[in-house]
């Protein structure tokens, strides 16, 4: 949606001379900082921990010393959103009610993080990496072929509810890109195939195993190693003969 | 919020050992460490350890550029704009967060420093719009001035591909702070301020990076009676005053000092007009009463002056409808009674005479022969009543309320009586570990308070160590009882006051520290009783009078059928309220802002106003009505001009005149003596005030009830309350 | 050595026209005579209420006003002005009513006890 307003507007701003007046400003982010009420997510949905993660809450509150309870907030934050799958108004405030903290305090962690989902998000959110290392091991094609396989477009929710795609910086994982994020596990050494098969996989209710697809198990070399091979040369290997 | 940590911390390990190094440590501060020497632009200033380099350049006179600091809040140190060079740092340092060391040498105009400068303020600028010709912080803008004096002299901003600056949704936070959030440079002053000096955490910044924004997150009100304030400390043109919007330049206003009467606290404020019309109010700094705070009423209410106006003398005809009329012929008609009706006439002086009015009042009707002079509100006469000034005082005034340990409120709800205090109270408990005792209505007062119930009786246990609480004032070093002058409006008022004055004494070990404190809730009360008028009305009620006279008395506690059937009521004043909806004759006066006149604060502080805009139509000055009518009547007033009824108030009493000086009161044992005789005794009605919330505070007098302004306030409270989101 | 100075500036002072009092005085004389011969006509073209009679004694009284004056600079700028006063009201540059100003009968004296300066609402 973004994407294709920007898009118009550089359209316009390039058949228009030079001097025309801007009218449309760009949006710099794809999340909204303010809130608004939705059907979905709004004040009055009641949002209560299950009383297992009661139990989790306990526990987490346990370990921040008296006086220091309000660094226990990005905790419950993450167990609240790991709960409803994503981070409604109310579970916000049933956080600030727990640490006994104004709301607006708990609001300005939960936009501050992007990892804190403040819209509905699908069960499975697929974060496709699309920074430099991953760009250049092909991550455009993975990207294209999730598009088409889920039907949506980045920054959207498939209908059903399932599934969320997003475009994300650095994942760290370079050594393994191109690789994409889905809930917590990474795959990673993807291509269109594999990708496919992940996604298959879990529609069918599956649990693909998290890792490298190309048969590596974690970041050593494709096959034979490539240099180091002789065995590692002993004490005063490269020093001066005379001394 | 700030304090939350430090109590829990305090109350939560109760048991354990760190309390008790925390209570050490504290005291081990009390040795003063030597002063440290520094060098502002080679100027050696000596400062104590701590001190930041933009204070001790302060010192010197050095003024150092600065967005996010200000010296009532807390540090944010966001800004940048006040990097200096410190001589051997690598990198210039955000001198308003910065602690000075030995022998620093601090360049605030060398080259380094100069360029930092630029460089923020060339970033500041890049998001910031200019729409300096639209923006209402136009010519007092901290942003326009600064960008003249420390900015670059060209710009390398250009809009390559039209993208547009920086764009920020507009926030609704009420009907008092307007926002142009696109304005906004992140200063957080705002914020800093809401949560505490105001105790309202509604504000914060969401998001980050180039997408931070100011705000509430949701769609909400701003919930303070101090909101205005942040519109005097936002640097740029983000918030402003939605009343004030679009109306006036700050070039082409006229600024007049005056003295805000709308609560007894007697803020000191400038009156900005143009056209002979009030434009805006803001505050004047006055360290000893209101910082440079103002609450909303008295910033916000200035438009109630315009409206409801008396204008014209009126005199009510047979079909009961008031007629205009010039002033000789409702003098004349007002004379004819008032001769008429000999000694019997009698006075109200309402909320917002003035001491001058009071004055001419009071010695044209003991001329006639009467002494029938009351004010509206009523104070208890019991023991020594209103014969000595320190039994209706805040005798140990505004700001050493600061310096108390433990304060305990009595039936007040200083929020919405005296805002101001509020603000000084949480002051205290925020930075100087004050604890706060309430015995009344349970009420939000922003800060955490003991709640002792709402049975008066509590007060008489505490006297006589019969409640827990009786130790925690016994062991306080600096107690402070303050009590409401609304309780002693009650019919055991004088056993309140009495029992109040007992404990007192027995907690006074310092002879400059006074414990017993009286807040009045309107500007006139203290000068009345000064002056020497009788609290309360019920002697116009009993007395047969032929003739009444209202000096502005609006607060609807006097009714037509209170009255004999055939008595004659004068009201004079500046709106038609209630006063002038039961009048027979009235006679237009002065508001606060179109006089010089003399008003006495809750503290008894005299302090005048000065003529901001003449009044309005065939309106005059209080006095002078008075002393005209005088003359007509034969009993002529012995003073003609300002200067010769000053010398009559400074005849009564000195203290009036000396302005700008708080007056001490004394005698407290006497007076405590004296109210031993009191023979009522304190009953169980349970304590309660009239302005427990928000909605009650904005209207609650005739020129804040006249005023728009203060309607769309108390519309949008009453919506928020309703919302989900409180 | 002030008053040396003082003197000395005195003297030094330059004549507006008259050398002397005598001068001085024939040149006021003179003004005098003039508005004087002029004042029948002055009521003519005017078409002024006011008889040449009651214009004489307004005329005396103009010049009455300023006997106390005895400075020859004072005296000639007054005749000076006297003259360009009377310039104006011969070629007419002059209307009917800043004529009448000097009768000043429509002119209302300034309250000054309180009541009145009250009810004028003047301070």
């Amino acid at each position: 949606m973004l994407k294709v307003l920007t898009g118009v507007c550089s359209k316009v701003g390039a058949t228009l001379s030079k001097r025309s007046v801007q009218t449309c400003s760009v949006l710099q982010h794809d999340n909204l900082f303010v809130h608004r009420d939705t059907p979905e997510d709004n004040p009055g949905i009641n949002f209560e921990f299950s009383s297992e993660n009661q139990k989790r809450v306990e526990a987490i509150l346990a370990i921040y010393p008296e006086g220091h309870k309000r660094a226990a907030m990005i905790p419950l934050l993450d167990l609240a959103q790991r709960q409803h799958g994503w981070l409604p108004i109310s579970a916000m405030h049933k956080v600030a009610e727990i640490l006994n903290l104004p709301n607006m305090r708990v609001y300005e962690v939960a936009t501050f993080y992007t990892m804190f989902m403040r819209k509905p998000t699908g069960k499975y959110h697929v974060q496709v990496c699309t920074t430099t290392p991953c760009m250049l091991r092909g991550s455009d094609k993975i990207l294209d072929t999730i598009k088409k396989e889920l039907c949506i477009g980045v920054g959207e929710t498939s209908e059903d509810k399932q599934w969320t795609l997003s475009e994300v910086e650095c994942l760290g994982a370079c050594v393994n890109a191109p690789m994409v994020q889905i809930n917590d596990d990474y795959y990673e050494d993807l291509t269109e195939k594999t990708t496919k098969e992940i996604l298959d996989e879990i529609k069918a209710g599956k649990k693909p195993a998290p890792g490298p697809k190309n048969g590596r198990f974690a970041a050593e070399p494709i096959g034979e190693p490539t240099s180091l091979k002789e065995p590692p040369p002993g004490p005063g290997f490269g020093v001066r003969k005379d001394l | 919020m700030l304090r939350l940590t430090v109590s829990r911390a305090l109350n939560g390990a109760k048991s354990s050992p760190t309390c008790l190094s925390v209570a050490s440590r504290y005291q081990s501060d009390q040795k003063k460490p030597d002063k440290i020497e520094v060098f502002i632009d080679d100027k050696p200033v000596l400062v104590e350890p701590g001190t930041t380099v933009l204070q001790a350049a302060a010192m010197v006179g050095v003024e150092i550029p600065r967005f996010c600091y200000h010296e009532r809040l807390a540090v944010a140190g966001n800004c940048r704009m006040c990097l200096v060079e410190v001589e051997k740092s690598p990198k210039p340092v955000a001198a308003c967060a910065m602690p000075v060391m030995k022998g620093w040498r601090v360049k605030t105009d060398s080259e380094m420093t100069r360029k930092a400068r630029e460089g923020i303020m060339e970033f500041l600028l890049v998001n910031h719009p200019l729409d300096c010709p639209i923006c209402d912080q136009g010519g007092e803008c901290d942003l326009q001035d600064q960008s003249m004096a420390f900015g670059s002299d060209r710009s390398r901003f250009t809009d390559i591909d039209f993208s547009g600056k920086r764009a920020v949704e507009d926030k609704d936070i009420g009907p008092l702070v307007k926002t142009i959030m696109t304005r906004c440079i992140h200063c957080t002053r705002c914020i800093r301020f809401a949560s505490e000096v105001a105790g309202i955490n509604d504000l914060g910044t969401t998001g980050r990076g180039n997408d931070m924004q100011v705000g509430t997150y949701i769609e909400k009100l701003f919930m303070s009676e101090l909101s205005g304030n942040i519109i005097d400390l936002c640097p740029v043109g983000a918030l402003t005053s939605k009343p004030y919007s679009f109306t006036a330049r700050p070039w082409e206003i006229r600024k007049v000092d005056s003295i805000d009467v709308l609560d007894a606290v007697g803020s000191n404020i400038i009156v900005s007009t143009r056209t002979g019309e009030v434009m805006r109010i803001v505050p004047r700094v006055n360290e000893e009463i209101n910082e440079e705070w103002l609450a909303d009423k008295s910033r916000f209410a200035y438009d109630g002056l315009k409206r409801q106006r008396l204008v014209t003398p009126m005199l009510r005809d047979n079909n009961g409808d008031l007629n205009p009329v010039d002033w000789e012929a409702a003098l004349i008609t007002v004379a004819k009674v008032v001769k008429h009706a000999g000694n019997s006439i009698g006075a109200i002086a309402g909320g917002f005479a003035d001491a001058e009015a009071l004055i001419a009042l009071k010695d044209l009707l003991n001329r006639l022969g009467s002494e029938h002079l009351c004010t509206e509100r009523t104070f208890p006469l019991d023991g020594s009543g209103t014969d000595l000034r320190s039994s209706y005082l805040l005798n140990n005034k505004i700001a050493a309320v600061e310096e108390a340990d433990l304060v305990l409120l009595v039936g007040t709800n200083p929020r919405f009586e005296a805002p101001l205090l509020n603000a000084r109270l949480r002051k205290a408990w925020v930075h100087n570990e004050t604890d706060v005792a309430l015995i009344g209505p349970q009420v939000d007062l922003t800060y955490h308070y003991e709640h002792l119930g709402d049975d008066p009786n509590v007060l008489r246990k505490i006297n006589e160590g019969d409640h827990e609480f009786a130790d925690k004032l016994k062991r306080a070093k600096k107690p402070l009882i303050i009590i409401g002058a609304e309780l002693l409006e009650r019919k055991d008022g004088g056993a309140l006051l009495s029992t109040v004055q007992n404990l007192s004494t027995k907690l006074n070990s310092n002879e400059d520290w006074k414990v017993l404190n009286v807040l009045h809730k309107v500007a006139s009360q203290v000068a009345a009783l000064d002056i020497g008028y009788n609290p309360g009305i019920d002697k116009i009620k009993s007395a047969d009078l032929k003739v009444l006279y209202l000096l502005g008395a609006d607060g609807d506690h006097i009714n037509k059928e209170d009255l004999p059937k055939d008595c004659f009521v004068i009201y004079q004043g500046h709106h038609g309220d209630r006063g002038a909806a039961i009048a027979d004759a009235v006679l237009p006066g002065a508001a606060y802002t179109e006089k010089q006149a003399t008003y006495v604060n809750t503290e008894g502080r005299a302090q005048q106003t000065l003529v901001a805009v003449s009044p309005p139509g065939r309106a005059r000055e209080d006095w002078k009505i008075i002393r005209a009518l005088s003359e007509i009547v034969g009993a002529k007033l012995p003073y003609d001009n300002l200067n010769q009824i000053r010398d009559r108030l400074d005849e009564i009493a000195p203290h009036l005149t000396r302005y700008g000086n708080a007056e001490s009161a004394n005698y407290f044992k006497q007076a405590a003596e004296l109210s031993k005789k009191t023979e009522s005794a304190i009953d169980c009605k349970p304590i309660d005030v009239k302005i427990k919330e928000l909605q009650d505070y904005y209207m609650t007098d005739s020129i804040s009830r006249a005023s728009p302004t203060m309607a769309k306030c108390v519309q949008a409270v009453l919506k928020q309350k309703q919302s989900a989101c409180n | 050595m002030t008053s040396q100075a003082v003197r000395k500036t005195l003297k030094e002072v330059k004549p507006i026209l008259s050398l002397n009092r005598d001068e001085a005085r024939r040149r006021v004389l003179n003004l005098y005579k003039t508005w004087y011969r002029q004042l029948p006509y002055i009521v003519q073209t005017y078409d002024i209420p006011v008889s040449v009679d009651k214009c004489k004694k307004k005329l005396r009284e103009e010049f009455t006003k300023y006997s106390e004056s005895n400075d020859i600079r004072l005296v000639d700028m007054l005749v000076i002005k006297g003259q360009m006063e009377l310039k104006e009201v011969v070629n007419v540059w002059k209307q009917k009513g800043h004529i009448m100003a000097y009768f000043k009968d429509t002119v209302e004296p300034k309250p000054k006890d309180f009541l009145s300066k009250f009810l004028n609402g003047k301070d």
